[in-house]
């Protein structure tokens, strides 16, 4: 006879389509709970880059300073980037005491401006002088960054300053404020400040981004590196980062277990009840024949089924929201985390096979006149 | 009759009820805890930024121009202005005096040390301080210092007692250098000084001697006299309001702005109650401390929303399948005589008394879960927000009703024959 039609297959895509509401319930709790676990899944993994990341707010977290009074060695630049990675920034920073008209002593800090404006982000600066007016010609007024306290100590825009008996003449360009010691500086660019007093740069602001033993590990090899240089972490920094970002991730964990719980048991429990209300089929099938065997296989089939779909819009979904939540509260980029796929499909199959499973062992073993009677 | 039929309903057939009951308790549960976690994590961790230490500086107004490379005061301050140690309890006074969580008064100078042995002598940059210092103001008092203010600190020994005139605390790289142990006694300016504790800090602190304010304060012949102030409050995020000019605001902004905790607008309240005194937040630390938050905050409200919608979708589908299995009762009560209106109502009587009572439980556990979370990371517990009750019941209704809608509805629409007729 036309047995082909009433093959395993073909009994799966009916059962599916027949019952189209309650297949899209089904359906539609298992992409929630699968999509909910790749976002949660691959929020996490990132979390601990990102967080990272947020604290370079902070600025530098290693300082390398010369010895007392004397500067760097050239080289130190390169050697640290060398070391750190192109991940972390650096600031150059030269210090000199400089002498106004009056004789008043006033602090003047040569830096990379550009640099200075990437990693000091809190600096409130009105104007950032461009890479251009940085280089100095020989003979105009060189291009000044004045603290708004060291502002109330200089009678004019353009001013001089004296350093070793060598006067230089300057322009404010732009006034900074921060609300601590840079106030009460001016910073000039750090090539400007070599010309004029003939030093370069003693200290340098590092700034790497990633767990307290990754700083610590850095530090160590900067100071294998660099001997002769004072090499230090910022600690006031280091330290609190550490907590915070791990008592995050703790947090994050404890929701990703909740939540992920919750939906779990709430998707069971649908398709459980899904399962069992569909005893009348079950005895059918048993009354026309079927072994226990090929309708346990048609039930656990249509449950993977899906799971499958379910797994794969889930993953889709979620993938797109992690996305989402990065853009927009780490600005930054979370990119899909593929290893999230195996694990929701196989956390999605085992709801699902566990959902139909288990009815199945009730079923068993009650006799299929009594299921259509209603009992 | 319909009451009758309401409550039959819900005692006979518990089972039934149990499943969409179970969806909407864990849903309410872990809403609740994520609503209660995410408005409550900002607090935890502003305390925990705490440890980065001041974020607001206070000088006086009148000032030479510090001169100040690597943390070192290159030409100390002999003359110039200073605030004074007495007005330090008016901070106390101010309208966010609660957000004040502490104060370190700081007296820079140099003094001469000689080492009790070798008679070796150094002039050293000393800074007066306070270390367990009680600020009494009104009945209240409370504890304030410098190593509270510098966590980061540590100390080998003990801290001097602040009214010690013969105690001082030493920076790990100059006892070092000057071979001073806690425990020896060093001449102070001419004075046997007893060294307690030795401190490291990983900055200029440790190149330098710590004393107390008192005895900072003899030293220098200054009594009273202060240089700066480090103050640590509890603020709020920067945000739009609080970068705009106050002197620009309308009356009622500015009253807005006044009462907010802002670091700008606690800077301003402590310059009106020290008149002489200039003080500003520390931008590198408010700002990163604002940025953090305003970050993980975010994450986590995004996070509550996310369990928002899963508890939503995942007890809409329960409540979905807790309908379908009763569409034969439908049929019958159609059968019967009932009309569309009384079979819906009664259908949703029940939803709304199931996911009222779920929902309260589900709150009740949610708080307590949330609590607990807390408790176990931040040490501190998440207290029970009674504003999550509406909110949790509300949503309960909501899902449960629009979850189960649909079904009921589009049986009622069917033929009763033809509901009982068809298989399961």
């Amino acid at each position: 006879m036309k047995r082909a039609r009433f093959s395993l297959g073909y009994i799966v895509r009916r059962s599916l389509v027949h019952r189209r509401v309650r297949s899209l319930a089904a359906l539609l709790a298992l992409t929630v709970s699968a999509a909910v676990a790749t976002t949660l899944l691959t929020l996490y993994v990132s979390l601990n880059r990102q967080l990272h990341q947020q604290f370079r707010a902070f600025g530098a977290n290693i300082l390398l300073t010369a010895p007392n009074g004397s500067t760097l060695p050239p080289e130190t630049l390169a050697t640290v980037r060398a070391i750190a990675g192109p991940e972390s920034r650096i600031v150059p920073f030269a210090y000199a005491v400089a002498q106004t008209t009056t004789g008043a002593p006033i602090v003047v800090a040569g830096t990379d401006f550009t640099a200075a404006r990437t990693m000091d982000s809190w600096w409130q600066v009105s104007r950032w002088p461009d890479a251009a007016a940085t280089t100095t010609t020989v003979g105009s007024p060189v291009a000044a960054m004045v603290g708004t306290r060291a502002q109330n100590f200089l009678h004019s825009d353009d001013f001089s300053l004296t350093y070793n008996g060598r006067t230089l003449t300057l322009h404010t360009a732009a006034t900074l404020h921060t609300g601590a010691a840079e106030d009460s500086r001016i910073l000039i660019s750090l090539a400007a400040f070599t010309a004029w007093t003939g030093q370069g740069a003693s200290t340098l602001e590092v700034q790497a981004s990633g767990s307290a033993a990754q700083v610590e590990a850095l530090l160590h090899r900067l100071r294998a590196a660099l001997p002769g240089v004072q090499v230090h972490a910022v600690r006031q920094l280091v330290e609190s980062e550490g907590r915070i970002v791990d008592r995050t991730r703790s947090l994050m964990l404890s929701s990703l277990v909740l939540i992920a719980l919750t939906v779990g048991i709430c998707v069971l429990a649908t398709l459980t009840a899904s399962v069992l209300e569909r005893r009348r089929d079950f005895a059918i099938m048993k009354a026309l024949g079927s072994t226990q065997h090929q309708v346990a296989l048609l039930f656990l089939l249509e449950a993977a089924l899906l799971a499958l779909a379910g797994a794969a819009a889930g993953y889709l979904l979620g993938s797109l929201c992690a996305f989402g939540i990065g853009a927009w509260n780490f600005h930054a980029t979370i990119p899909p985390l593929w290893q999230a796929a195996p694990a929701v499909l196989l956390l999605n199959l085992m709801v699902a096979l566990l959902a139909a499973g288990l009815p199945m062992r009730i079923l068993r073993t009650m006799e299929p006149a009594m299921l259509l009677r209603g009992e | 009759m319909f009451f009758r039929l309401l409550v039959e309903s819900l005692v006979r057939q518990r089972r039934r009820k149990l499943l969409a009951a179970t969806a909407i308790l864990l849903g309410t549960a872990t809403v609740t805890a994520m609503l209660a976690i995410g408005a409550s994590v900002g607090d935890k961790l502003n305390q925990d930024l705490s440890s980065y230490g001041a974020n607001i500086l206070v000088t006086p107004k009148t000032d030479t121009l510090d001169v100040v490379v690597g943390g070192v005061s290159i030409r100390p301050a002999t003359a110039g202005s200073y605030l004074r140690e007495g007005d330090l309890t008016k901070l106390k006074g101010i309208f966010w005096r609660n957000n004040i969580l502490n104060l370190s008064p700081e007296l820079p100078l140099h003094v001469t040390l000689t080492q009790a042995q070798s008679s070796q002598a150094a002039t050293v940059p000393a800074l007066g301080l306070w270390f367990h210092h009680t600020l009494r103001y009104g009945t209240e008092s409370y504890p304030m210092g410098a190593p509270a203010m510098h966590r980061w600190w540590r100390l080998q020994g003990e801290w001097p007692a602040d009214s010690a005139l013969d105690q001082a605390a030493i920076g790990s790289a100059l006892a070092a250098q000057m071979h001073i142990a806690p425990g020896d006694t060093v001449m102070l300016n001419g004075e046997p000084v007893r060294i307690t504790g030795s401190v490291s800090s990983g900055d200029a602190t440790e190149r330098t001697l710590l004393l107390p304010l008192a005895l900072a304060q003899k030293i220098t012949g200054q009594p009273d006299a202060v240089r700066r102030v480090d103050v640590q409050a509890l603020t709020k995020p920067e945000d739009a309001l609080a970068r705009r000019n106050p002197d620009s605001l309308s009356p009622a902004l500015h009253d807005r702005w006044y009462c907010s905790p802002y670091a700008n607008s606690i800077a301003y309240q402590i310059q009106e109650a020290l008149p002489n005194a200039q003080a500003e937040p520390i931008r590198r630390i408010t700002q990163g401390e604002g940025t953090i938050l305003q970050r993980i905050s975010g994450l986590m409200w995004l996070v509550a929303l996310a369990a928002l919608l899963a508890a939503s979708f995942a007890v809409a589908a329960s409540m979905t399948t807790a309908i379908l299995e009763r569409k034969q009762e439908i049929g019958l009560m159609r059968a019967l005589g009932a009309s569309q209106f009384s079979v819906a109502s009664l259908f949703f009587a029940e939803t709304a008394f199931l996911s009222l009572l779920s929902g309260a439980l589900g709150y009740l556990l949610g708080s307590l879960l949330a609590a607990r979370v807390g408790r176990e990371i931040f040490h501190s517990t998440i207290a029970f927000n009674p504003v999550l009750l509406p909110a949790a019941l509300g949503l309960a209704l909501l899902v449960s009703i629009a979850g189960g809608a649909p079904s009921v509805l589009r049986t009622l629409g069917m033929q009763p024959a033809a509901v009982l007729r068809e298989d399961g």
